[in-house]
């Protein structure tokens, strides 16, 4: 019985075991793709029938514009967090079970040493969730672009600077790689799952904390009220007094004609208005550093699950 | 897991004591069994609970004086910038409320997932059920157990939460007023204020217990409970507007619409008296009749314990209805043993 080289080996295993997980996979990467052709192919044109109609005649409903922007966004919510689902998955079944159920030790004592074990159960899920991830990334953009006079979110919304770039992928490698270190770590799929899922979940509320902080902002200072850019991310603004910025005078309670709002301005001894903000410009940066960051997460993950292994298995 | 962690109470019961001490003891029996197999979920739940309860009460007290003298000292309403950050009183004050009301909001599904998981599926899966019921513990007495413990665990922590985001809730209007947050229609109060919470944790105990007796794995039935406990919320929360009559209001012209509360549909009356839900009457909907004024249909405030109470009435009976199925199977699997 002769069976195509492809259908052999390793790699083919680790498909076959999970192959209901591959299933979901793919499932998920097709139906969010065909949400989003849907939406903003379909369902548009009333969306933006309706909002033309605001604009003639003031008289409008705005049912259709809603659901196409929540359509939009829940699909932005599943890819940018789907490596919480990745986390749970690996940490539970392609890891901690077979750890629990002796599956592995099993494989072991076969022609498979534990290093490569562990090495085609990462990459195989790795490449896959690239791949899907790719294409997940690159039909949210262009679906998320596609009408923005339809939305009423901005790039500065935590889901959507996720889902807008390689950050998305890189987290999701980095749930398989916490996956498996913290599996490796307690050997039982159910407690790995909840530890998994902590673990990322923690990772990425540090992340969206500080993720302003990690590229420098723009600081813009004027003699008279600033006037902003759309779609900007501001951070912190005020009054300049003596030479010195301050957040917490209360210029804006000055009140009545421009000359009174003036005096008493100046009577606060205001000499000029800052303010600090993200222009949109700096997604790229931000996002690629906060990937950089997921990244290195991920390698010093995988690293320590492949010596907690060897340590274990020696 | 070695017995005497699993029977507790046995070792040197019948030396130690009498008949009649031992059947009175309360770290005997069933429930304590189940308590003690299951003592990291416990270990789990019981600090969140405290946590966020201490997190409601501190929002309720000095988180909201705070946020509210913060307000007054800077107003975000009157400042150039389009979008700026609102203070850090506010922030904490934010994150306590929505640490409390995020906890009765994903109880349900990590109910369903423990359950399914962890309760019934793992014990399902190595066998320990079927070893148990070998043992003094009939099957039906061993799910009723089961169920219970965890049930008057998981009720007694939504409901005190409930209670306290309550208090947090209507003690602190004005700084909800002055911040924007949450409406009592939002997803975010609307379960947080009522008992759908705890109705809900009910449901997740019951679907995962009854996808664990049906499937006999742990990670399939912690998938399979999850997700019919995702589907069931989906779609409950898209039907929540038509489980009551709606109040309707119609204007004459196009003023501003005078209504609030849960908006469900607004549109066009035409001139045979029909509601066309499309103000524009775009693409003949209005049949080429004319509009003689507008109407919106919504819920008022006055609807929040209606809505709330139908959609309670439906998860309780789902629940029972799947606690009965649960029941039936394992009755069937097991061969009606008593």
């Amino acid at each position: 019985m002769s069976t195509p080289a492809l259908m052999k080996g390793l790699p083919w295993t680790v498909l076959r075991l999970h192959r209901a997980a591959l299933i979901v996979w793919g499932a998920f990467v097709v139906l969010a793709i065909g949400v989003l052709a849907w939406t903003i192919t379909v369902t548009a044109d009333t969306a933006l029938r309706e909002l033309a109609a605001c604009e003639l005649r003031g008289a409008c409903g705005i049912a259709s514009t809603v659901s196409y922007s929540e359509r939009i966004g829940f699909v932005g919510l599943a890819v940018g967090y789907a490596f919480l689902a990745v986390a749970a998955w690996t940490g539970a079944a392609l890891i901690g079970r077979e750890l629990e159920n002796g599956t592995a030790a099993l494989a072991w004592t076969q022609s498979v040493s534990p290093a490569r074990w562990l090495a085609a159960k990462l990459a195989m899920p790795a490449l896959l969730l690239t791949l899907g991830g790719t294409a997940l990334v690159l039909a949210f953009r262009w679906g998320w672009s596609a009408h923005r006079e339809l939305m009423g979110d901005s790039w500065d919304f935590g889901h959507v600077f996720l889902a807008r770039g390689p950050a998305m992928v890189a987290y999701t490698l980095c749930a398989l790689a916490v996956g498996a270190l913290v599996a490796i770590a307690v050997r039982r799929p159910l407690p790995a799952l909840g530890l998994s899922l902590a673990a990322m979940f923690a990772l990425n509320f540090v992340l969206d904390t500080f993720r302003w902080d990690l590229w420098p902002a723009v600081t813009r200072t004027g003699a008279t009220e600033l006037q902003l850019p759309d779609n900007v991310r501001g951070l912190q603004n005020g009054v300049i007094i003596d030479g010195r910025r301050t957040a917490d005078v209360e210029y804006w309670a000055c009140d009545g004609t421009p000359a009174e709002v003036q005096r008493c301005v100046d009577d606060l001894g205001v000499t000029g208005y800052y303010a600090v903000y993200h222009p949109q410009s700096h997604y790229w940066p931000l996002h690629l550093v906060e990937t950089g960051i997921v990244l290195a997460v991920t390698a010093a993950a995988t690293t320590a699950a492949f010596i907690l292994l060897r340590r274990r298995t020696v | 897991m070695t017995a005497t962690a699993v029977h507790p109470g046995q070792t040197g019961q019948t030396g130690r004591t009498g008949r009649l001490t031992r059947s009175l003891d309360p770290r005997q029996g069933l429930p304590w069994t189940i308590l003690r197999l299951h003592r990291a979920a416990l270990w789990f739940w019981a600090p969140t609970v405290t946590v966020g309860a201490a997190a409601l009460l501190w929002a309720y007290g000095p988180g909201a004086d705070a946020a509210w003298a913060e307000h007054q000292k800077n107003s975000c309403a009157a400042i150039m910038v389009d979008s700026c950050d609102t203070g850090f009183a506010y922030v904490r004050y934010n994150l306590a409320v929505t640490f409390g009301a995020g906890l009765l909001i994903v109880a349900p599904a990590l109910a369903a997932a423990w359950a399914g998981g962890s309760l019934i599926g793992r014990d399902m899966e190595n066998g320990t059920a079927a070893l148990l019921w070998t043992q003094s513990v009939s099957p039906t007495r061993w799910l009723a157990a089961k169920l219970a413990v965890p049930a008057v665990l998981l009720v007694s922590g939504t409901v005190a939460l409930t209670l306290l985001h309550r208090l947090t809730w209507y003690g602190n209007t004005d700084v909800r007023d002055v911040m924007g947050a949450a409406e009592w229609y939002d997803a975010t109060a609307f379960l947080p204020n009522g008992i759908l919470a705890t109705a809900y944790v009910l449901l997740g105990l019951a679907l995962g217990a009854l996808a664990g007796l049906l499937l006999r794995r742990a990670l399939p039935a912690l998938g399979a409970a999850l997700a019919g406990l995702i589907a069931v919320r989906a779609a409950l929360e898209a039907l929540r507007p038509s489980l009551w009559p709606v109040e309707t209001v119609v204007m004459k012209d196009d003023e501003a619409p005078s209504w609030s509360g849960m908006y469900v549909e607004h549109g066009a009356v035409t001139s045979t008296g029909d509601h066309v839900p499309d103000r524009a009457c775009l693409d003949g909907a209005c049949s080429g009749h004319e509009i003689v004024g507008y109407y919106a249909d919504y819920h008022p405030e006055s609807h929040y314990w209606p809505l709330q109470l139908v959609e309670t009435g439906i998860v309780l009976a789902l629940t029972a209805l799947l606690v009965l199925a649960a029941f039936r199977l394992l009755n069937r699997r097991t061969g009606g043993v008593k």
